[in-house]
């Protein structure tokens, strides 16, 4: 057996608390990520059931003006900065160590204050709603000038994505030096699991465009209090400017949000059909070719400023389709003459597939730039970014979670209890979602706290608050799924999926120094290797 | 080594039914609905309504494509037996066919789509008329300047107004005709009258925060933005009242900066202008 007992103190005991509180382990700074993400993926959440029910109707005064502007800011806001973006730094915490066969990220403290820099984040950023003008309300891309305008919710709403930029930089730093310098020996660079390739391309962008924002926000920040002009027409400063900064980081910051989330679909999608990724180094190349192409397409989200060049952010916004598409055909040939099993971590990582395809082709309609013009902030926009947000990351996230949580948590979650989250999810997905299609085209703005009954876009926007609820509903047996999980003992063996990377080759959950030994790796997939291929007969299972 | 037959799933012919009917009702809803966009009512509008038909006939056929061979997949290459599946890795001439393919698909789309861009954008015959647009927290302004939309009496008027350079919402000594202010209020959203059948510059401005001129059925926008003098011109072809909204969040109302568009036909316009001028060059209210 690969796990031999360790005796579990080192020497003296700590109380559990101060343990979580003060840790470096890579494993419980990568929980505590899981358990900060999904808090505020709720919270998110019910932002956005919120943001649903005022717009179910025309003409609601569920919530008033004021308090619309600032739900769907903070819903936003906390779903990509407090959500999205953590969630894989979840992920990479937990996970990449152990895929390459290390003890720990390179750098453990640093860790820890990549991950405690988050809760102060969301706390500040949410003490806004306390304060006088409530909070941020200017969207999650606060644009200049209106964000000098708007009152203290809005220099909370900075610092706080400021820190939370602090966080995701040096966390950035750590996950490259951890991939360069703390590869097991016989890992080269093209044995890594994919999934640590998109970690390692969404940690140079953060590295790249992260501090980008960082000076956006400072100068916004000097503009709103020191009587700056950065921004401000009327000062001598550039409108304009502020989405340039902005948009340079964000752009970027789509992939950072996207990648790790093809990293995981590409680890399930072999294991569950049998095969090896089908086009391993083609994927790496297309994974670094989103990551260059994406510094040079932030003006796509500007098209109606007339302050751009069109036809050249146009030209590289298909070009970046290139890539993505390579991916998809990637993924089906991965399936293809395959002896494909449908556990739940496979539904989800073909939701993702075939929902992250319309996020592909309902985004080229905003690269052709003449029907950008009409579909720019409307609801066509909002349902692009949710497919591919949403019915990308998100069912990404799920998928890693019910693949991963018999390593990182020592139990299966039950298959039926996901089924049935899957099929809720996907179902209220859809449903949301594609309305908004249709109302975009119908002319619906984004961001309107109400719109009239003579647009007739009642029905549209009914079904999509009906599907928001779905998938508020489809968290019950996710939840339910997880607490009988926590119930039960232990028990999961190291390699309960018959997975082929190697952090199936440990424990389930992994001893504090993750390995006791690491088994020869010939390839991108050790534990295959050792089980059909190049030293089978050396394994000790 | 077959499953044993109840895991044969029994809907499989009926599974073979759903694709069809989908597409059964896509193609209707299409008929119906001109692929969800509207056709547009200006010249401009149409050029990038067949634009918004080509990308999703191109869109539609790739997802019928991709998503049928995902969904072929699932049902024929299911787990049958506990033999290893082949470990193929990769084919190089697939890869590159699959890498080319989509440029040639994608670097088409541009070409079509700058096209458009070239031919709505760099119109060079000269504007017949201009209206001055004005986004403010939180509705809009449109100024008329007679001299300026033919409908002026006197010629050399007209000719000077013709010669000025430049941004002529803001030259001194050329005040507005006609100003139409909105108000707060459903009731009281602002008309923006045009005639039918002539070039219309719009000339945007704002002075406090960004704003974006959004007139749904011109297929158009453009953000009104403090310190840049945005412009665009579009020849109406369909009479008829329309909807406008500021399409950039801007504020608390927001969601309220409404407007109406009307165009009509060259009699109706001018009807109109004599009605606003008579009298007094009075701000007319909504």
């Amino acid at each position: 057996m690969a796990s031999i007992a360790v005796p579990k103190s080192t020497g003296y005991e700590r109380p559990a608390i101060l343990d979580w509180l003060t840790t470096v382990d890579h494993k419980k700074l990568g929980i505590l990520y899981f358990y900060f993400t999904m808090f505020f993926f709720a919270v998110g959440g019910v932002l956005a059931l919120l943001v649903r029910t005022q717009l179910a109707v025309a003409d609601n005064a569920f919530v008033n003006n004021n308090v619309y502007n600032q739900i769907f800011t903070m819903h936003a806001s906390a779903m990509l900065f407090l959500f999205i973006i953590p969630v894989w730094a979840a992920f990479g915490n937990y996970i990449v160590p152990l895929q390459i066969g290390a003890p720990d990220m390179a750098f453990p403290r640093i860790n820890a204050l990549s991950f405690w820099l988050l809760p102060p984040a969301g706390i500040i950023m949410f003490s806004g709603f306390f304060v006088d003008g409530g909070a941020a309300q200017a969207g999650w891309t606060a644009y200049s000038p209106l964000a000098r305008t708007l009152g203290t919710g809005m220099d909370l709403w900075i610092i706080a994505v400021l820190l939370l930029g602090i966080s995701s930089t040096i966390g950035a730093a750590n996950f490259l030096v951890t991939m360069f310098r703390m590869r097991a020996p016989g890992m080269t660079m093209f044995r890594m699991p994919i999934f640590c390739w998109t970690v390692l391309a969404t940690s140079i962008l953060q590295l790249l465009a992260t501090p980008v924002l960082a000076a956006a926000l400072v100068m916004l920040y000097i503009d709103r209090n020191y009587g700056g002009s950065f921004f401000d027409p009327n000062g001598g400063g550039n409108a304009v400017l502020w989405q340039n900064v902005f948009w340079f980081y964000s752009h970027p910051a789509v992939y950072i949000m996207i990648l790790p989330g093809m990293g995981i679909i590409s680890e399930i999608l072999p294991v569950f059909s049998r095969k090896p990724l089908f086009g391993y180094k083609a994927f790496v190349f297309a994974t670094m070719g989103i990551a260059g192409l994406g510094f040079s397409v932030w003006a796509h989200h500007m098209f109606t400023t007339g302050a751009v060049l069109k036809p050249f952010f146009a030209f590289m916004t298909f070009m970046i389709g290139v890539p993505t598409g390579v991916k998809i055909f990637n993924w089906l040939a991965t399936l293809w003459k395959g002896q494909i099993t449908f556990e739940t971590p496979m539904l989800f990582a073909l939701g993702f597939i075939s929902m992250f395809l319309i996020g592909g082709i309902n985004g080229t309609y905003s690269a052709a730039v003449p029907v950008d013009f009409a579909l720019h902030d409307t609801y066509f926009v909002v349902a692009h970014i949710h497919y591919v947000l949403f019915g990308g990351s998100v069912f990404a996230v799920f998928g890693g979670l019910y693949y991963w949580f018999p390593k990182i948590w020592g139990r299966k979650l039950n298959e039926r209890l996901g089924q049935v989250h899957f099929a809720l999810m996907f179902i209220g997905f859809n449903l949301t979602f594609f309305p908004m299609h249709l109302l975009g085209l119908d002319g619906m703005p984004r961001r309107i706290a109400t719109y009239s009954a003579d647009h007739n876009w009642d029905f549209l926007n009914s079904l999509s608050t009906a599907g928001a609820f779905i998938i508020a509903v489809s968290m019950i047996p996710f939840l339910i799924n997880v607490t009988m999980a926590f119930l039960r003992p232990k028990d999961q063996p190291n390699d309960p999926w018959e997975a082929n990377t190697l952090e199936w080759w440990t424990t389930s959950p992994p001893p504090v120094h993750n390995f006791d030994d690491i088994p020869p790796i010939y390839s991108e997939r050790p534990l295959w290797e050792l089980k059909h291929g190049k030293g089978a007969d050396a394994s000790h299972h | 080594m077959r499953k044993p037959a109840t895991r044969h799933w029994p809907f499989r012919k009926l599974a073979t039914l759903v694709p069809v009917a989908l597409i059964a009702m896509l193609s209707v809803n299409v008929a119906l609905a001109d692929f969800g966009q509207p056709n547009g009512i200006t010249n401009e509008a149409n050029k990038m309504h067949d634009l918004y038909l080509l990308v999703t006939v191109m869109g539609l056929i790739v997802f019928a494509l991709v998503e049928g061979a995902l969904v072929f997949a699932l049902f024929r290459f299911r787990k049958k037996s506990d033999e290893l599946p082949s470990q193929m890795h990769g084919n190089n001439l697939v890869e590159v066919l699959w890498t080319a393919i989509p440029i040639v698909i994608v670097v088409t789309l541009f070409a079509f789509a700058f096209r458009t861009l070239v031919d709505i954008e760099h119109d060079s015959r000269e504007e017949d008329l201009t209206v001055c647009v004005q986004g403010f927290q939180y509705q809009w302004q449109f100024e008329y300047r007679l001299n300026d939309m033919g409908t002026g009496t006197d010629p050399k008027a007209a000719a000077a107004a013709k010669q000025i350079k430049g941004n002529p919402c803001e030259v001194a000594g050329n005040p507005a005709d006609i100003t139409v202010i909105g108000k707060a209020g459903p009731e009281n959203e602002p008309t923006l009258v045009i005639p039918i059948g002539e070039r219309v510059e719009f000339r945007l401005k704002s002075t406090d925060v960004i704003h974006s001129f959004y007139i749904r059925d011109f297929l158009y926008k453009l953000d009104v933005i403090p310190g840049r003098d945005n412009k665009f011109t579009v020849t109406g072809n369909e009479e008829g009242t329309f909807f406008g909204q500021c399409a950039e969040l801007c504020g608390l109302n927001h969601s309220l900066m409404r407007f109406k568009v009307e165009v009509m036909s060259r009699e109706n316009f001018n009807k109109w202008v004599a009605e606003q001028t008579a009298g007094t060059k009075a701000t007319r209210q909504p």
